[in-house]
């Protein structure tokens, strides 16, 4: 439940960062998450497959990179800047 | 097809933050300070507040927001100790309470009349960790029929907590528990981590805890 939370703010982040009706040029997202964050992290990617699979976003893939300390953050997003819907 | 990376560096936590920042501004503008009472179920958070607002609720304008998974049962029992709002959230399944919710609890508090904002978390030694409420401490309650590890088993509260409770010290008689070892525990994963015994039941030790309470209410901010 926890990581469900934080799990649907990543792909708010994501969605404010390519700009609204965008998400479906969005690949990847990249999100830190330190071993201090509270975070179980095979569970938050879990949440986010599930999430980023469904729309808005089109079969995007979650990254999760390991960190030391307590960060969580959206680090980056690839895109498709040649998506067909354009 | 073209692929780029955007940059993002936002914290996932950066709007829960912002809100809290938010919560912490408008009780600091009417000197009021917030205890966020943080603990596994069944560790006797409401008994502890029921308690304390017997003692106190001539004394003190006490607010409480309760935070419950599902019912309203826990700040029904708040309600009937005090004149004072108790604003009850309803998570609906959520493990924790969010600034959001708390800064919309606010709403319907008046700051102006109260002199300490008591917020009941949802019980869960995890989530709540991670997510600011704006409060000015958390609290962590735990009680001896928890056993002693529970510092160590769960770090990351104790070591966001400025203030203890061990509830229950009633049955220490009664069960395997070291109260020494646990606040050993406890000092290892927060060496400032202060501590209050209780029996929120019998009302032992409750009266140091409502001195502390009194003390909160005076200073305002930072307790």
């Amino acid at each position: 439940m926890h990581e469900l939370s934080l799990a649907v703010e990543i792909c708010r982040i994501a969605e404010r960062a390519v700009g609204p009706g965008r998400t479906r040029r969005i690949r990847e997202v990249t999100v830190e998450v330190g071993d201090d964050a509270g975070v179980e992290p095979s569970n938050l990617s879990f949440c986010l497959e599930t999430l980023l699979d469904e729309p808005p976003f089109h079969h995007a893939r979650p990254r999760l990179v390991r960190e030391t300390g307590d960060a969580l953050r959206v680090c980056s997003l690839e895109v498709d800047d040649d998506d067909p819907d354009d | 097809m073209t692929i780029r990376t955007i940059e993002v560096r936002e914290k996932v936590m950066a709007r829960n933050d912002e809100l809290a920042a938010e919560v912490r501004k408008r009780l600091s503008a009417h000197h009021v300070g917030a205890l966020n009472l943080v603990s596994a179920p069944g560790s006797g958070k409401t008994l502890l507040l029921e308690r304390t607002l017997e003692r106190l609720g001539d004394e003190l304008s006490l607010a409480v927001i309760a935070g419950d998974v599902q019912t309203q049962n826990d700040a029904d029992r708040l309600a009937r100790h005090t004149d004072r709002l108790v604003q009850a959230v309803v998570t609906h399944g959520g493990c924790h309470l969010d600034a959001r919710q708390v800064l919309v609890a606010l709403e319907a508090l008046d700051l102006q009349a109260t002199d300490l904002v008591f917020i009941e978390n949802v019980g869960n030694l995890v989530c709540p960790a991670s997510w600011d409420l704006g409060e000015t401490a958390k609290v962590v309650v735990f009680s001896v029929t928890e056993g002693e590890d529970k510092p160590l088993k769960y770090p990351k509260m104790f070591q966001q907590a400025r203030y203890a409770v061990l509830n229950k010290i009633d049955l220490l008689p009664h069960v395997p528990f070291d109260l020494d070892l646990a606040v050993h525990h406890a000092h290892a994963v927060n060496a400032d981590l202060r501590f209050f015994l209780t029996s929120a039941l019998t009302g032992e030790g409750i009266e140091e805890w409502c001195d502390f309470v009194r003390a909160c209410a005076r200073s305002a901010l930072p307790v």
